[in-house]
Order: structure tokens, then sequence, then C-alpha cells
């Protein structure tokens, strides 16, 4: 074991040693004391050998005294007699033998090994022993709700680490002298740091230390991709599984304000210069806070009733809790953004106003139009959008009438169309309705699902069904116009093209129906056309998304700044706070200029 | 529908019938709005204009390879509805028009080469609406990759 899974063990919990072999515990309690206790062979004399409950200093010797530096020759199981030492193994600080035993610690067995040298209190191991060891550990899973129990609520899925859970899984980075991770962070946050600083027990220090790069560490631990980027390049992922970053992060950042750590922080510099963000969600918020922290005057504008954009309106409650997104955006009151909620920019403000009145304008309005298929049946009643069925359940909160407004739109057989995230949280929201079946039509086969790997896992636990390589061709209604069944085609994969895709070929005669009372087609988003209609010179690509200079994120009109789903298309919350970061520099670097 | 005598009156019909697409495209490039479709009509109708002068080569040299691969059919078409064609189209429904032609186009040289007794005729008709398919491919595999796209 490792220098820093020590210190772990001291502060943190009683630890119970046991032997490899035969599995008795060495722990025993005398006066009140808590030693732990070996035979040891010493000058080819055996002795009884007791260690202090830190497994550092030979403690107490029944017939030789033992010098601080002196070693003893072998460490043996006193119930079964096996010598304890592993040959392959040396102590990283002496060089001498180690002893290997077994510890426990927070539910789980981890091997654990005891320098020979009386006082050698570095109970570490050599680079590659250390890493031959860190690969033992298992990646640590997230306690989570009761699979049979959530389809009932709406209440946050996994619980996220205990401390002990934490510990160990930050023990397992390697801390490597150039991460991989970092590279694969849109944001680049100090990973093998913040990780470091873990485990020095400082929780705290470590959630401050992502900070510098994330202001929403919350929500990015819940919802960034990270099996697609930082721990896609954890060097410890080529031979297991990597370290889980992304739940780390969410533990430094639920302890930081679980235990209100939190510290506003005194902008020293105050500039002259007003900034309008349009859109709430995460890009937007992440300019507001690097411009408000550069001493700039901000104000965000938000079209909804609510803040947080997609991040209200979209992730639902049980992988996003709702109080988490106002936690963040609290902290950017406190550090002085002003908001502006019920404002639909390019319907009551144009920009060419808003460029009156503010020096740099950044539109993060992501892309809210949503996608239909253009099928036949499509308008008939019950067929949702994804983005109108989330917003009824998520920012309306629908899932609580009558105590809202909204009614519930509720289906007892539901059909989801698509296969990304958009689709998972669809469905596992209708499965919380009571839905007796809810089924994810996705035309592709299970590789090309976009979805995170994480979410399809969730979904299938919760008992919602695939009808992968299958389309839809046509919704049927019933007398009263609303929908009674999708007819569905199936699909193969064609051979490669070009581009080396497979690409899905209907198969002939092979159609068939499922039957349903609500459908949510949840094929993806397009720009929402509002602010191009006030604001025509704003260059767009032949997709309707914004044209921008790459490197500052400017658009045709000089100090308007575009970022996010609204210039890439769909995307993730971390790439809109990426973007997002790109223009916060270059707008600051531009209006300094002015100066 | 007239009889067709000889395989280079069939040929000129081909022939209209890609410039009319030509037409048809950059009429909707002039009509369009948004200065971004525009260019993605003209780019269409520069593609027609190659459809016609890969025809008019064949009409001249008299070659025409009678490959039977056969062409990946999506049928993406085949289930989207009709789209309103209007100044304001967004780049997907501009696909669907496209697509929805060729495949008009596809049927139109099929039924004619069902008609047809004579094998050299037909086949010519066929591998007409073979270029036709591989043409309407190229807008499906476009809208498979770009529209269709789950987040």
């Amino acid at each position: 074991m490792v220098d820093q899974d020590v210190k772990y063990l001291k502060f943190k919990t009683y630890l119970n040693t046991y032997c490899p072999y035969c599995h008795q515990s060495f722990n025993i309690e005398r006066k009140n004391d808590k030693q732990v206790f070996f035979k040891a062979k010493f000058k080819d004399q055996e002795i009884d050998l007791s260690l202090s409950p830190y497994l550092d200093v030979f403690e107490s010797k029944t017939s030789i005294e033992l010098a601080e530096g002196e070693k003893v020759d072998d460490l043996i199981c006193p119930y079964c007699n096996k010598s304890l030492v592993n040959k392959e193994i040396k102590c990283a600080e002496c060089g001498s033998d180690v002893g290997q035993i077994i510890i426990s610690a927070a539910s789980k067995l981890i091997p654990f090994f005891i320098c020979l040298k009386n006082g050698c209190e570095w109970h570490g191991l050599t680079k590659a022993d250390e890493r031959k060891i860190k690969l033992k550990i298992p990646r640590q899973e997230m306690p989570e709700q009761d699979q049979t129990l959530r389809v009932h609520n709406h209440q946050e899925v996994p619980y996220g680490y205990t401390t002990e859970l934490a510990s160990l899984e930050a023990g397992r980075c390697l801390q490597c002298k150039s991460p991989k991770c970092v590279e694969g962070c849109p944001v680049n946050v100090d990973i093998p740091e913040f990780i470091k600083l873990m485990r020095e027990d400082n929780f705290d220090g470590a959630a401050k230390k992502i900070k510098e790069r994330n202001v929403l560490p919350a929500i990015c631990g819940r919802v960034c991709p990270q099996e697609s980027q930082c721990e896609a390049k954890c060097v410890l992922g080529y031979k297991d599984k990597p370290v889980a970053i992304g739940r780390l992060e969410r533990f430094v950042a639920d302890f930081e304000r679980k235990m209100e750590l939190v510290k506003v922080p005194v902008i020293k510099t105050r500039r002259n210069k007003r900034i309008a963000v349009i859109g709430s969600g995460p890009g937007g918020l992440t300019v507001a806070a690097d411009m408000a922290m550069l001493g700039y005057s901000v104000t965000v504008f938000e079209a909804l009733h609510e803040l947080g954009g997609v991040l209200t309106y979209g992730i639902p409650e049980f992988r996003l809790p709702k109080s988490i997104v106002q936690f963040e955006i609290n902290y950017l009151k406190e550090i002085g953004v002003r908001f502006e909620l019920n404002h639909v920019i390019g319907n009551i403000i144009t920009i060419q106003e808003l460029l009156e009145h503010f020096d740099a304008v950044y539109i993060g309005v992501g892309a809210g139009l949503p996608a239909f298929m253009g099928i036949e049946g499509e308008n008939l009643g019950y067929v949702f959008s994804s983005n109108e069925y989330l917003t009824r359940m998520n920012l309306m909160k629908a899932y609580r009438f009558p105590e809202y407004d909204t009614p519930m739109p509720r289906g007892n057989k539901v059909v989801v169309i698509g296969g990304g995230n958009v689709a998972m949280d669809s469905a596992r929201t209708a499965i919380r309705t009571g839905s007796s079946e809810v089924t994810i039509i996705y035309r592709r086969s299970r590789q090309e699902l976009p979805a995170r790997m994480e979410e399809v896992h969730h979904a299938e636990e919760e008992g919602i069904k695939f009808r992968l390589l299958t389309n839809p061709m046509r919704y049927i209604g019933t007398d009263y116009n609303t929908v009674k069944g999708v007819e569905c085609i199936r699909m193969e994969l064609g051979e490669p093209d070009e581009s080396g895709r497979r690409r899905p070929i209907p198969i002939e005669g092979s159609e068939f129906i499922i039957e349903c009372d609500l459908a949510v087609v949840a094929i993806g988003t397009g720009p929402n056309p509002v602010i191009f209609q006030s604001t025509p010179e704003l260059k767009r690509n032949k997709w309707g998304y914004i044209e921008v200079n790459p490197e500052t994120n400017e658009t045709s009109i000089p100090f308007v700044y575009a970022g996010g789903d609204i210039v890439t298309g769909s995307a993730t919350v971390i790439l809109a706070m990426g973007a997002g970061r790109i223009a916060a520099n270059a707008m600051h670097k531009k209006l300094s200029k002015l100066n | 529908m007239n009889e067709f005598k000889s395989v280079d009156e069939i040929l000129d019909f081909a022939i209209e019938a890609e410039q009319d697409a030509v037409e048809f495209y950059t009429k909707l490039a002039d009509t369009a709005t948004n200065p971004q479709m525009k260019a993605v009509f003209e780019e269409f109708a520069q593609e027609e204009m190659a459809h016609k002068a890969r025809l008019l080569r064949i009409k001249e040299t008299g070659l025409l390879e009678s490959s039977r691969e056969v062409v990946m059919d999506m049928k993406v078409a085949d289930y989207i509805a009709h789209v309103h064609i209007s100044p304001d189209m967004t780049y997907a429904d501009a696909l669907v028009v496209a697509m929805k032609k060729e495949k008009a186009a596809f049927k139109l040289y099929i039924s004619l080469s069902e008609r047809t007794p004579d094998p050299s005729i037909k086949s010519l008709f066929l591998s007409l609406a073979q270029e036709e398919s591989k043409h309407k491919l190229r807008f499906e595999l476009e809208y498979d990759e770009y529209v269709l796209r789950e987040n």
C-alpha cells in the first residue's frame, strides 16, 4: 500500500488487518489499546511482535528489544505460521523486504505492506510495484438507489462516494508526470493535482483547485461524458478501469457544498465595461463567471422564468438535482452577476440594441429547436418532442402535479425514438410516471448508441426495453387523433462506406407495429431561429448554426461572441463550457486593448 | 408516355430531365432568403450539371458502363413526408426535396425499363436508374449523418 493510504488509515477509520492465507485477524485489544500482533524471526530467534495501530513502529517486544532501524528477518502469521514476506516487492524507501497482509477498509479488502525495518515510516512501494498494486484496487462503484425503488421517485439515482470510497479511489491515481487526463478535459482541470489534494485529505483544497478551471464541478461531475474525455486518456485505463475522475469531482464539489466551505472570492479589480450574456445555460454561466471574476459587470438574459438553461429544463432531477444548479447559480449571483429572467433576446431586445448598452455580447442560446423525422402521423396527440416532454416534466415540474399547474403527460405504453442521452432521460422520466412499458427505438445497433454507457445501463436496470436496428415509419392514430401505435421497420447495417461507417438499411417486408399511447421523439435539435430573425447579418453555416472564429469564438459581428450548441449543434455541457471559456478569454483580451 | 425510338432519344430525354433539375435548383437559389441556403442550392445545381455532363459524354462516346452493382438504398426518401418548398426552407428540408427528386427519377427509369421489350434499351434505362439511385444515396448519407443526430 502506499503512503497516502496510510494517512487515510491513520485519520479515518479503525483498521482491520488479516492474514492473506488463513484470514485470521491480527488485531488485538489490550488495555483499551489497539495493537496488531505478529510473530517474527530475528537473528534466528522467534519473537512476538506487535505494531502500533498505524502499522509503522514495532511497539512492544516480549523477548528482544529492537532498536530503531533494525530489521526483522521474517514476519510470520501467529495462527497459520506462514511467512508473510513478499519476495517480489521491496520497500521503496529503504529497500528492505516487506510483509504482505490484507486490510479491510470501506468494506473492501486491499493488500497492505509492512516494511521489516523498525521505524521505517514510509510504507510505500517502488513506482513499478505501486503500479502493480494499484491495478489491484478495483475502481470503486458509487452507491446508488435500488433499481426497483428508484423507478417510483424522481430523486437522484447515485448517492455519490462516501469519504472512504473517495479516498480509496483517489489512491488509485498514478500521479503521472505528464498527465494525459488533463488534455482530455475541455476546460483542462488540473486532475492529478486535485486528486493529490484529496489524498492529503484536503477535500476543500481539491474543490478549490477544480474551481480554478471549472465553475460548475458539481454539475460536470454528474453529467460530463468522462468515459470519452479525461477517463478515456487515463493511463490506468490501458490495463484496468481508469480512475473515476468524474465521481471524485462530484465528491469534492458535494463535500465543499455540504460542509459550507464555499467562499465568495473578493474581486479586486473593477472594470468599467459591461458584458451581456444571452442564455443562462452552462456556456453562458461560464462566460458570466469568468468575466465577473475579471471585474467586468455582467448581465445574463434568460428567456425562461428559471435559470440554468438545459441544466434546468432538459436534464432530469434524478440525474442532476435542481437544487445543485440553483446553488451554483447563487454563487454567481454572489460574485456580482446580474440575471434578467423572461427576456427573449431577438424579440424584446435585439443584439444591436444590446451592443448600444454593453461592450460585448455572448450568445449561448443552445440548440433548442426540436427535430422531427417528418413521417406520417407526427402531428397526432401524445406525440411529443423530447424538448417539450422534458420541459413539462423538469422545468414545469409536471411530475408534482397538482402541486404545480402543468399536468403530467403520462402514457401506459411509451415509446421513445432516438438513442442519445436525451432519449435515455425521456425514457427514464417516463418510467417514473408509472408507465407499464417504456421502449426505446433506435435505428442503429448497440455499439452506435450515442448515449453514455452509464445511462444505457441505468435505463436497462430500470426495465426500459431497447428495440435496436428499428426505425419508425409512421404513427398510427385513434379515432380521436391520439397516437395508438408506431409502425416500424427492422434495419440491418450495410457494408461500410467511404467514411467507414455502416449505414442502417431497412429490411424489406419486416414492418411491425409497436403499440403505444405516448411517443417522445428525441432525434436531435436544431438552432432556434428567434435570434436570427432580428439579426440577419449574423453569419451562419448551412445548418443554420452561427459561424465563429474558432480561436476567439467571435462571430461575424464585432464584439459579439457565440459558443455551445448554437455553434456546434447538439453537444455536451462541458463543451459548451469550454467554448464559453475561449470566448471569455478572447473578450477580455480585446476589451483590455481598448483602454 | 411517348415511345422512345432510339438510344439517343432516351439520352436526350434524360439530359433534358437533368437540365430541368438544374433550373429547379437555380430558381430555389434565387428565392432563398438565407445566403447559406442560396449556396446550398447552387451546389445542388452544380451537381445536376455534372450529371448532365456525364450523360452528354455518354451520348457522344456511346460508352455506357453497365455495371450491375446494387446501390444501397437507405429508404430515407420513402418514409419522409413531402416538405413544403419555401424561400426560407432549412438545409434538412432541402435534402429531403433533393432525395425525393432523385427517387422520382429513379422510379421513372425503372418503369420505362419495364415497358420496353428491347433488351439494349432496357439496360440503358436500368443504368440511368442506377445513376439516379447513386445521386439519391449521396443525399441520404448526408441526411443520415447530420440531420438524424441524437444527443
